[in-house]
């Protein structure tokens, strides 16, 4: 009688439909697409959506990973250099002239990831180091391992590695491969395995316990839940995501290099905020992450596009970074979490 | 339980328990020592050792900015303090040219500069209520992308003046000059932070937020504070960085950062904020500092500095962190 | 009725660090019946409760469930033995819905994937008797605290349990829910549930249980059938702070002057504060009572300049004042005891003299270097006149009771010129004896030194006992002002309800 649970009418109000963070997501993005659009003359051709499609999915993929350990409730400040390490592992264990090595190289590379992600899980997870800080000292800790390995950017790829990025560089594939190659790049593959993957995750157990722990971790461990191996999960699928980067990386360009990955690290975070995922964790979707890499890419195509000199890219970038995270930041921190 | 009853300070809790953390550190750093001396020579000459003291002093002084954004809460950290530095020294070179005359002016500048990073930090952490982390990080991206424009492929010229490198880079008979600012810096950290409003407000911030700001204190300014504190002070690092290199170069102050945040966690303070002990910091600097010196001699070099960084790091976060956990 | 007894504890021990919560635990739960848990806080009964449901460990003592020996190492253990405890809400996770939040930790598959149908379903099934209105959909951050309480009770029901311990349950509770969860509970009782009840209020006990077991000091100290002994409020009391003389609940009214201290006007377009103008004499005690969540918390928030969504504006000792921020209230002498002591108005890890001296620093003329000597001497003569228990002004607040701990939040202001003395709820979850002190203490406070107490208290019984005028809130509005005899239960829920 007394207590009248309110209906969510907020989403009945336009300014409340703006105010989810999806929606704004979403409007942004479309925002860039167009502008982009415009800029580029050739935008709509295939080889140009190829091109940009090559371009973005480094991002996309690191950002769809680090989506999923904020959801968690952490965070990784290790992703580039992780990618740079798997580059570097699969580039001296891959010898050029034996192509079963590139099998190996995979095998192992993808063991390492496991390895990588189960650490960052244990600092995270079970040890409960805020995850800002054990990634950061992680990251100098793949950072280390990689300059191990290639102290300078180099290493050896066996020519079929290239398929992971443009199927007719590689000698000797079939014509029919080269030709679907063309219009489905491989790193389009790429992205639909990562989508894949998160898809068949978010219906089990372990996806919506993702969610739960990183909304509330003691309620989430007072329901029975293991939180500190949820968290493992989250920064092993991550890894996964990462190592499919780093297949599509080496695929193009041949060789390991300890410090390529660290300027995407910031970018993958930024990413998934102006995907409108809370950093706060449990909350949003991971596709989202992906829109947010797409629309990041987009406002470096318009800085490119505009004409502005090299050396000031990283300055309009970090610019640009922060009005990013400002915007959707501030509309979802205006609602706070119980 | 007791009624009420005071005791001599010494005898309460809270100081048991500051001090426990600095012995701990200060064993590790004995047994690094040990190690050190047992099996390489020279290892425990006094000039290794003030060598070691003085390299210790930048990180320790570049440790007291983290020390003081991480005290104030909310997450706390400060990524820009590198380029911060970096980019003084690239500004300032020029104008100082070697002299003494235009030095003052140099130190306006770095004061200038280091109070707009500071604000620019702050602002965007307390009153936008960003993350601290990817903050810092941007105005670090920003700082970098900066100085690489302004040098665009000429070198940077400009040397200190005279008087900068005395104070950071020579020495007196045995001891660095760099010491006795870090002594300085010390009291004056000390005595502000343990005996002055600013100090405990800035504790109590850290502490709990809401408890702060019912008690009528203005949580965003004070956090905003902090960050521009950080930021003046990495500024005026980059003068003293720019004295002991002689020259300004691109990455001068990028492979600082981490040993600051490391120096932090090693000396015992936590990083939810509302405490720090400055002492603990200085030796968790020396103990980065001799644990370098020791990679470095077994020819490890810097894959195995930045690994070893790493390891330790996340060793001694480890062991605090089961200190804290209460199931 | 002597049914089959389900679980039998005895001699159970509990240390925490070097606090003894449990000496000599003993308790016994029979099939159908509802056993009632009282005592005060830090008397181990909570303790005792969530040794059963598997959240702790216990270090001594034997737990017998049907009969068999039993350790719990955690509480999906004893879930799955059917043994299920009610949270106060902290075990719902915001961002998931009602169903999710139900099943959470017990999800069922479906080949490969979750079972969300039958989650749904069952989820229906258990709100249809207890918030039939509730849609699951819903994210459970959207819930008022009442619906996330049942949500609790759902989730704890849904897997039928044999044995399910509710751990003060009502207190986010409105009076119709409470109702509700007691019928749904006897209907449980009739299908052979056993069920343990603990609540601060008394008649909620004396109301729905079978029997009583009363805890002091860690350990049980009288077990008490009501059918075959009968309810006697006075003698339970008297187990539960094992004083001999009765609790008196005396109501005195008192003389209080004419002189206006403090006008106050609020307005806005704030969600759950509207308009809101009283005045508060010198040497009142103005209570604001009414239903939970009416605005009462939100009203004493933007007297003292925290609640920023209202404007308000005062008028004391006839100075005109804009309370926008903390800092305008407290230079003025009007001075906040916040609600939860333990997120708003202590630092934890922080002494008793860090926290005591705090407020004063961000005066605005305060010198730059703290005089630790005077302020050493004052907070230690605070700590003497409020007799709170601790080793040194130098002990961290977190190693003290939560009765201490909230007489080291009001001893913040002690030192100050105040004015007026706001209190959100200050006796929540403080055991009797220290309510009792801390009441005493305020309203000498207020007769003596003149000063106006506005006080917010989720417990009727306090407004009824210390308060001089009671305001009843109701949407954000003031519905009714009782005085004098008219401050007594039936008035209060008929004016809370808008019947009068």
């Amino acid at each position: 009688m007394n207590e009248v649970s309110k209906t969510g009418n907020v989403f009945y109000t336009f300014k409340g439909l703006l105010l989810k963070p999806e929606v704004s997501s979403f409007l942004i993005f479309i925002i860039m697409f167009v502008i982009t659009a415009t800029l580029q003359e050739s935008f709509f051709t295939v080889k140009s959506i190829v091109r940009n499609i090559n371009a973005f999915t480094p991002l996309i993929l690191l950002a769809m990973g680090q989506a999923v350990v904020i959801v968690a409730g952490g965070l990784d400040l290790s992703s580039g250099a992780a990618l740079s390490l798997f580059t570097c592992v699969l580039t001296t264990v891959m010898k050029r002239n034996d192509p079963v090595t590139g099998i190996y190289a995979i095998l192992v590379t993808f063991a390492v990831a496991i390895l990588v992600g189960m650490v960052n899980g244990v600092g995270i997870g079970y040890l409960r180091i805020p995850p800002v800080i054990v990634t950061f000292a992680t990251s100098y800790m793949w950072l280390g391992i990689a300059l191990f390995l290639r102290p300078t950017p180099g290493g050896e790829s066996v020519d079929w590695f290239r398929a992971f990025y443009k199927i007719d560089a590689v000698a000797g594939a079939p014509a029919v491969l080269k030709t679907i190659g063309t219009f489905i790049p491989p790193a389009l593959v790429l992205l639909i395995i990562g989508c894949l993957l998160w898809f068949i995750i978010s219906k089990t157990r372990t996806g919506r316990y993702i969610y739960a722990v990183g909304s509330n971790i003691e309620s989430a461990y007072v329901s029975g839940i293991d939180t500190a191996r949820t968290q493992m999960l989250a920064c092993i699928i991550n890894s996964v995501f990462i190592f499919l980067a780093a297949l599509f990386f080496v695929g193009q360009n041949q060789s390991g290099d300890a410090r390529m990955g660290g300027p995407l690290t910031l970018k993958s975070i930024a990413a998934v905020v102006v995907g409108g995922i809370s950093l706060t964790g449990g909350r949003g979707s991971v596709y989202f992450a992906l829109l947010g890499a797409l629309t990041l890419s987009f406002v470096n195509k318009i800085i490119f596009f505009a004409n502005i000199p090299n050396a000031y890219q990283t300055l309009v970038s970090g610019i640009i970074i922060i009005v990013a995270i400002a915007g959707p930041a501030y509309v979802m921190f205006s609602k706070p979490k119980q | 339980m007791n009624t009420v009853m005071s005791r001599p300070k010494f005898l309460s809790f809270r100081i048991y328990e500051k001090y426990k953390k600095i012995v701990v550190v200060f064993i590790l750093i004995v047994l690094l020592f040990v190690f050190g001396a047992t099996t390489l020579p020279n290892f425990l000459s006094v000039e290794q050792v003030f060598m070691t003291i003085k390299l210790a002093s930048f990180t320790a002084l570049f440790a007291l900015c983290q020390m003081i954004v991480i005290a104030g809460g909310g997450s706390g950290l400060d990524l820009s303090v590198g380029y911060t530095a970096t980019i003084t020294a690239v500004l300032t070179a020029s104008i100082m040219d070697g002299k003494n005359e235009p030095l003052l002016l140099a130190v306006l500048i770095a004061l200038a500069l280091g109070v707009m990073i500071g604000l620019a930090n702050g602002v965007l952490t307390s009153y936008l209520k960003l993350p601290p982390l990817v903050v810092t990080l941007a105005i670090a991206d920003i700082l970098q992308g900066i100085v690489n424009a302004y040098v665009a492929g000429k070198a940077i010229t400009g040397r200190p003046s005279p008087i900068l490198v005395t104070i950071a880079a020579k020495f007196t008979g045995k001891f660095p000059n760099i010491l006795f600012v870090l002594i300085l810096v010390t009291s004056i950290t000390m005595i502000i932070l343990n005996k002055t409003k600013w100090g405990q407000i800035l504790f109590g911030v850290g502490a709990n937020e809401r408890t702060a700001y019912l008690s009528g204190i203005n949580v965003k300014k004070v956090r905003c504070i902090a960050f521009t504190v950080s930021g003046v002070l990495s500024s005026l690092m980059g003068l003293l960085l720019l004295g002991n290199m002689g020259i300004a170069f691109k990455d001068m102050g990028s492979n600082y950062v981490l040993p600051s945040i490391a120096a932090v966690v090693i000396g015992g303070v936590s990083l939810a904020g509302g405490e720090g002990n400055y002492l603990g910091v200085i030796l968790g600097a020396i103990f980065l500092q001799t644990l370098t010196n020791l990679l470095i001699a077994f020819g490890l070099g810097d894959a195995g500095k930045w690994l070893g960084f790493g390891i330790i790091l996340f060793a001694m976060l480890s062991a605090y962190a089961s200190n804290r956990r209460s199931r | 009725m002597n049914s089959v007894v389900v679980l039998e504890a005895k001699g159970i021990k509990k240390h925490f660090g070097g606090v003894i919560a449990l000496s000599n635990g003993n308790l016994q739960c029979r099939k159908g019946r509802i056993t009632g848990l009282l005592g005060a806080n830090g008397s181990g009964k909570s303790t005792l409760s969530k040794i059963i449901a598997g959240v702790y460990r216990a270090d001594g003592g034997e737990m017998r469930y049907n009969g068999k020996v039993v350790h719990y190492r955690n509480p999906h253990e004893a879930r799955r033995d059917g043994i299920a405890l009610v949270f106060q809400n902290l075990s719902l996770v915001p961002d998931l819905t009602v169903w999710q939040n139900i099943v959470l930790g017990v999800e069922k598959n479906r080949g490969l994937f979750l079972d969300n149908q039958s989650a749904k379903e069952l989820s229906r099934k258990i709100l249809q008797q207890l918030l039939p209105d509730l849609d699951i959909n819903r994210k459970v951050h959207e819930l008022s605290p009442g619906e996330m309480q049942i949500v609790e009770i759902a989730k704890a029901i849904s897997e039928n349990p044999q044995l399910l311990i509710l751990d003060e349950p009502t207190a986010a509770l409105e009076q119709t829910q409470v109702k509700n969860l007691f019928d749904y509970m006897r209907n449980l009782a009739q299908q052979g549930v056993a069920m343990i009840f603990t609540s601060h209020r008394l008649w909620e006990v004396m109301e729905i249980c079978d029997d009583v077991t009363i805890f002091r000091n860690g350990e049980d100290v009288a077990t008490i059938d009501f059918e075959k002994e009968g309810k006697d409020p006075e003698k339970i009391v008297s187990y539960i702070t094992g004083e001999v003389k009765k609790s008196t609940i005396q109501v005195q009214r008192r003389e209080v002057s004419d002189e206006v201290l403090l006008k106050v006007n609020i307005t806005g377009k704030d969600k759950v504060l509207k308009d809101v103008s009283f005045e508060l004499r010198k040497g009142e005690i103005l209570g604001i009572g009414g239903l939970a969540g009416q605005g009462q918390q939100e009203l004493i928030y933007a007297l003292s300049g925290s609640y920023p969504g209202v404007r308000c504006e005062v008028e004391l000792n006839g100075r005109k004042l804009r309370l926008s921020r903390p800092a305008d209230a407290i230079q003025n002498g009007i001075l906040l005891v916040p609600g939860d002591r333990q997120r708003e108005g202590l630092s934890l890890e922080h002494s008793i003299y860090n926290n005591m001296i705090f407020p004063k620093l961000g005066l605005r003329r305060h010198p730059l270097f703290i005089p630790e000597a005077q302020y050493c001497q004052e907070c230690e003569q605070i700590a003497r006149l409020l007799s709170i228990k601790a080793p040194g002004i130098d002990a961290p607040v977190n190693t003290l009771s939560g009765g201490n701990q909230q007489k080291v939040v009001v001893g913040k202001w002690l030192s100050f010129d105040i004015k007026v003395l706001l209190l959100a709820d200050p006796a929540k979850g403080v055991d009797v004896g220290a309510k009792r002190d801390l009441y005493e203490y305020i309203v000498n406070l207020a007769k003596e030194k003149k000063i106006g107490v506005i006080l917010y208290a989720s417990d009727n019984e306090e407004l009824i006992q210390y308060t001089d005028r009671l305001l009843i809130m109701y949407e954000g509005r003031i519905v009714a002002t009782l005085t004098g005899a008219d401050i007594n239960d039936d008035m209060i829920t008929a004016t809370s309800m808008r019947v009068r």
